[in-house]
């Protein structure tokens, strides 16, 4: 797949995020998980040990639980811009699944695409973008055209001036 | 592989069970060839879910994931403030909701007067916030723009309070599922009342200023990225400028050509410069003499109203704590300006 199809897009900052005040953009965290299943206890370990501190410390994010029987656990999350993004846990300890929510918290809400550049501007010049009379002095304007225009010099004699030459030896030798 | 484990699961339940086998209630499904009707089965299925068309958008509280009270406390948390409880709640109700909930209660034959709705829509608190909104925006931009007409500054803060503007903000703070509309997803008028309601809300919770920082913080940055020239259509720009320079007793513009280029082609490039008092005051190029001329006296204007690109960015964040706005003074009108040059006409400068 060519970097041309893979969708690709410019840095964005969702509503001038933190130019005013900052605005989690996570709004609702759903964790599924099973109440026996294996691949559920790390999700369990961490909803005993850490969700509450989480709940507390982010309290612009709704947390909900949903037990689902013999599935594998997942964090669906809801952004304030109407994204939702599911990741998977299953098999993981529960300090892997709160770097999940960390990565999740941390995000706009915009799809994760390549970027083209590191940094985006809508104004790329304050000053004006160059043009080719920028840096001219209008009073160039005024000045006249020359009235003897330059000729090109060689140093070798051209036919002309060769005929020119013998033209006057010969009146030379006639005088 | 499907056939042997379905075989050896049935085997296994009949030996856990202890049970004749006979009296097992299960029936797997065998497949012992290759499935032919499948392809044709999965493709009408398809069919019909193109016709059908796509599942309707249902509100979360239909699937079981939804605790509205939880929902009202982080929509406060998230943006830092202290809301009433009651009040925010107010602030998501349409009108539209109401009659839709009359309605259902009339059907069910419930008697109104002696069971009431106990709901109030939020258009109340939707003008109180459009009023604080409209009156801080336009005194900001006066503060931030000192120069610039009247006229200007109303077409800033129109953009600002502007339909787009506000279901852009609208769509993007988590109003979506909060909003109690008659239909799921919310319209787009719908969005934009709740969230002058939201503002209408935080003033009366806490106070008016409360809630003229929330405004600043969240509508006034959407100013950023756009060039506040373009927001404003100046109709006749050589004669607000002519104006203008007579007002401050300076000398008319007077264009003068400084450069052309590829002037008898489609790519033809004229630069007009405007000089007062033989002072360049404004250039630009342009396409013919007539448009560089225009686009210089805006040039020139962009420079008077002291909004050019290379202006000081607007005040906000941890700046902005200490701006102190004054609600009643006006920038100048261009109304005002044309009173002026006209009585100096009439009876001269010295008056």
């Amino acid at each position: 797949m060519g970097s041309r199809l893979i969708p690709s897009n410019f840095v964005k900052n969702v509503m001038q995020n933190g130019i005013g005040r900052y605005i989690c953009q996570l709004q609702r965290v759903t964790i599924e998980f099973c109440k026996s299943n294996g691949s559920s206890r790390g999700t369990r370990d961490f909803i005993e040990n850490y969700l509450l501190d989480f709940a507390k410390s982010n309290p612009g994010i709704v947390m909900y639980l949903r037990p689902r029987r013999h599935k594998h656990p997942h964090l669906r999350a809801e952004y304030l811009n109407g994204y939702k993004e599911s990741i998977p846990v299953a098999n993981m300890s529960k300090d892997e699944v709160a770097q999940w929510l960390g990565i999740l918290r941390g995000r706009t809400g915009v799809q994760i695409v390549r970027l083209r550049k590191p940094w985006h501007t809508d104004n790329p010049s304050i000053q004006g973008i160059w043009h080719p009379f920028m840096f001219k002095d209008p009073s160039i304007n005024s000045k006249p055209f020359p009235k003897k225009l330059p000729a090109y010099k060689s140093d070798k004699m051209s036919a002309t001036e060769y005929v020119l030459q013998l033209k006057q030896e010969q009146l030379k030798i006639t005088n | 592989m499907a056939t042997i484990r379905c075989m050896r699961l049935m085997h296994c339940m009949q030996n856990l069970l202890l049970l004749p086998r006979k009296t097992v209630n299960i029936c797997p499904v065998f497949h012992r060839s290759y499935r032919r009707g499948l392809r044709r089965y999965l493709k009408e299925l398809y069919q019909r879910r193109l016709k059908a068309g796509p599942e309707p958008e249902r509100h979360p509280s239909q699937l079981g994931i939804w605790n509205h009270d939880a929902e009202l406390f982080a929509f406060g948390k998230r943006f830092g403030e202290e809301f009433d409880e009651n009040l925010l709640k107010r602030a998501f109700v349409q009108r539209n909701y109401i009659i839709k909930e009359e309605n259902k209660r009339k059907e069910l034959g419930i008697d109104l007067i002696t069971v009431p709705l106990g709901l109030v829509d939020n258009e109340d608190l939707a003008r109180k916030g459009e009023e604080i909104a409209s009156r801080y925006i336009k005194a900001y931009l006066r503060y931030s723009y000192p120069h610039m007409f009247e006229e200007g500054i109303c077409a800033v803060h129109d953009f600002l309070m502007s339909h787009q503007t506000l279901l852009h903000i609208g769509m993007n703070i988590g109003l979506r599922e909060l909003i109690m509309s008659a239909e799921y997803p919310p319209p787009e008028q719908a969005y934009i009342l709740t969230f002058k309601a939201v503002i209408g809300a935080l003033a009366v919770s806490q106070n008016v200023e409360r809630a003229e920082v929330f405004v600043k913080d969240i509508i006034i940055p959407q100013l950023i990225g756009k060039d506040i020239n373009e927001l404003w259509e100046i109709v006749n720009p050589m004669g607000l400028l002519k104006a203008m320079l007579a007002s401050e007793g300076r000398g008319p513009p007077e264009p003068r050509l400084l450069w052309h280029s590829a002037s008898a082609t489609v790519m033809s490039l004229y630069h007009v410069g405007l000089y007062s008092d033989k002072e360049l005051i404004g250039k630009s190029p342009g396409e013919t003499v007539t448009i560089a001329e225009e686009m210089a006296a805006r040039n020139a204007l962009k420079h008077l109203m002291q909004t050019t690109d290379s202006r000081a960015p607007l005040t906000l964040g941890a700046k902005a704590v200490k701006i102190k706005l004054d609600y009643d003074k006006k920038n100048r009108s261009i109304r005002d300006l044309l009173n002026e040059t006209v009585e100096e006409r009439l009876y001269g400068t010295e008056i």
